[in-house]
């Protein structure tokens, strides 16, 4: 029996490869959706889990997650400074760092922080922490090696900035990976990022370290080379004249204080936000656009599918004198229609399976380029629930392709004969 | 070994006023050789799907030793001619893309779970009689005579109590047909099988032991 089938396959096999591989598109069309939208979800939502509250300036929530989780540039408005110093000296507090950007270099954007950030973050894989003001940490995912040096420049990826050619950072130390954007970052102490942009005019105040990169530089103005060599002074931090910061990471110490601080930071000049919060929101819409690509995957699976039933019941019909011989000679009509049935079945199941591969292909690709890119790592992984979908698909093939094994069993061998 | 005997048989096709076959008593001993003869649209071809069960008979008894298989659904006359006839057609129907052993063996691969012993060395056998060197090669490569003989071989390796053929040389060119016809003939009585064959090659007519002429679905005299 399957000796008649193969040898049937072989004798088709152009014909039999293309609609296996046209089935296995389709397919790899909607697993590849619902694959692509789980790690963007999954990817960002374990990106976003090492950050438990976020306080920033009143505005946008999700600028404010985009800004401070995924280093997506924007000008936020500044926090006053009293707010980091008060939020530091919190006893409900564990940790509270400072976030400020608005430089960039190679790509990779500069994030003005403390010490302690990169123990938050999971800490350094080789070399040392902040010591002087010129002092830079590389996330994992950035090509500098410890001991290199580079000027900043302002603006922000992917815009032409300005070099800051005074200051100049050295870098000391690499984090360990994290999985979030911040392997993409490097990190330098928050007070160098002030000292670098001090002169400017202090309407930076309103429009965001990043805002401050528009303003035009004197540079007849000596800003001392000296300061990289300046040792970090955590004083400056708790001060009231620092120029304030766009964002503040707080790590509290329990989920009732992560409670009670969300609500004493929503005021009206401040914003707390819990990342998890806003990236739910998120997903909602997220969840909206995949399930509209979800119903165009199936749309295109159902008319894959029906055309090649169409195909294959053409086929079948074509076959009709050799199925009726084969009645002829004394095959069971049961095994007749089996054949007819196994041998279809077989070229759609084949389908069906590569097509989960190809969109794990697909995904994975696609994933690890938006890795690259973002730092978020995207985590790419078949469920359970694909499991009952696969199984499903292949039930509802299993059926469709009794529909050409009907034609085969209808007919007796002496009219397939005549046919 | 399997007698006919056919009563009252009327075979009606929809819209044809007189029936396309009409056989009022007719018996074949077992082991006879009878040959079918008559021209085109006379009713051999229905007589052999009446005969082999492959049409149902709408009125009559067509029975084989005892078995009136006219009354048998479609699925128990299946089972019956899988047991009882080898067929050769004037096409030879051999699936292409096997080798001539495994289309020897084709139908009794497809109608029980494992191939009963010894089935194989018959269809070698049987292949070697009717002049088939290779039984590895495949069909499609073979001439129109071979194709036959293989056919013939497929015909008889179930040891079918009945062998019947359709213009088994029709399609052959002269040479081939005969000796496609003197193997069907040998091998019949070797086996002792009774033989039906429906044909125009009067030479094959010939070695037949009786004649039934058909004519508007009547038997001539």
């Amino acid at each position: 029996m399957f000796h008649f089938i193969l040898a049937d396959l072989r004798r088709n096999w152009i014909g039999a490869l293309i609609l296996a591989f046209l089935i296995a598109l389709a397919t790899a069309l909607g697993v590849s959706v619902t694959l692509q939208e789980r790690a963007l979800r999954l990817g960002s939502a374990r990106a976003a889990a090492a950050f438990d509250l976020v306080v920033g300036a009143a505005g946008s929530e999700t600028q404010l997650i985009l800004s401070s989780i995924f280093l997506q540039p924007a000008p936020l408005q500044l926090l006053p400074p009293a707010t980091l110093s008060a939020l530091r000296a919190d006893p409900r507090v564990e940790n509270a760092i400072p976030v400020g950007f608005g430089d960039f270099v190679g790509g990779y954007p500069i994030v003005g922080t403390t010490g302690d950030a990169v123990a938050m973050l999971g800490g350094l894989a080789g070399g040392e922490g902040f010591s002087h003001l010129g002092d830079a940490i590389v996330g994992s995912q950035v090509t500098r090696d410890i001991g290199d040096s580079f000027h900043p420049f302002h603006g922000s990826v992917g815009e032409a900035g300005e070099v800051h050619a005074h200051v100049e950072y050295r870098v000391v130390g690499r984090m360990a990976p994290t999985g979030t954007p911040w392997d993409r970052a490097i990190l330098v102490p928050i007070q160098s990022v002030w000292a670098a942009h001090a002169d400017h005019d202090h309407e930076a105040e309103t429009a965001g370290l990043a805002a401050v990169a528009h303003v035009p530089h004197d540079h007849g103005h000596d800003h001392g080379p000296g300061f990289a060599g300046d040792p970090v002074d955590e004083a400056t931090l708790l001060s009231a004249d620092n120029p304030g910061v766009p964002a503040i990471l707080v790590k509290p110490k329990s989920i009732a204080d992560a409670y009670n601080l969300r609500q004493q930071y929503r005021t009206e000049t401040t914003l707390a936000v819990f990342p998890g919060e806003v990236l739910t929101r998120l997903y909602g819409t997220l969840g909206d656009a995949r399930r509209v690509l979800g119903f165009v995957a199936m749309g295109a699976q159902g008319l894959v599918g029906a055309a090649i039933l169409m195909v294959v019941a053409v086929h079948v019909l074509q076959r009709r004198r050799q199925i009726g011989a084969l009645r002829a000679f004394g095959a069971p009509r049961p095994v007749v229609m089996g054949m007819v049935w196994l041998e279809v079945f077989m070229l759609v199941a084949a389908g069906v399976i590569a097509g989960f591969a190809i969109g794990y292909a697909i995904v994975r690709g696609i994933s690890s380029h938006l890795a690259k890119s973002s730092g978020v790592a995207m985590p790419v992984e078949f469920q359970t629930a694909d499991l009952w979908t696969l199984a499903g698909l292949l039930l509802a093939c299993a059926i469709a392709t009794l529909l050409p094994a009907l034609i085969a069993y209808r007919q007796s061998p002496a009219q397939a004969l005549r046919a | 070994m399997q007698a006919l005997s056919v009563e009252g048989l009327q075979v009606r096709y929809p819209g044809l006023p007189v029936p396309a076959l009409d056989l009022a008593g007719l018996r074949l001993e077992a082991g006879e050789m009878v040959a079918l003869a008559g021209p085109s649209g006379s009713g051999k071809t229905t007589f052999i799907n009446i005969v082999t069960g492959m049409e149902r008979a709408g009125a009559g008894r067509v029975v084989w030793n005892e078995e009136d298989i006219a009354a048998l659904p479609e699925g128990g006359r299946d089972r019956w001619r899988a047991r009882n006839v080898g067929l050769v057609m004037q096409d030879f129907h051999l699936f292409p893309g096997l080798s001539a052993e495994a289309n020897v063996l084709l139908p009794q691969r497809l109608s029980r779970l494992r191939l009963p012993d010894g089935m194989q060395a018959r269809a070698r056998d049987l292949l070697a009689r009717v002049g088939i060197q290779r039984p590895d090669q495949l069909v499609g490569t073979m001439s129109r005579g071979q194709m036959q003989r293989v056919a013939v071989a497929r015909a008889l390796v179930g040891r079918p109590g009945v062998i019947v053929a359709d213009e088994p040389t029709a399609s052959l060119d002269a040479e081939a047909g005969a000796s496609v016809a003197s193997l069907l003939v040998d091998l019949a009585e070797e086996a002792g099988s009774t033989l039906i064959v429906a044909s125009h090659d009067e030479r094959l007519i010939g070695r037949m032991s009786r004649t039934l002429r058909l004519e508007n679905g009547r038997l001539a005299a």
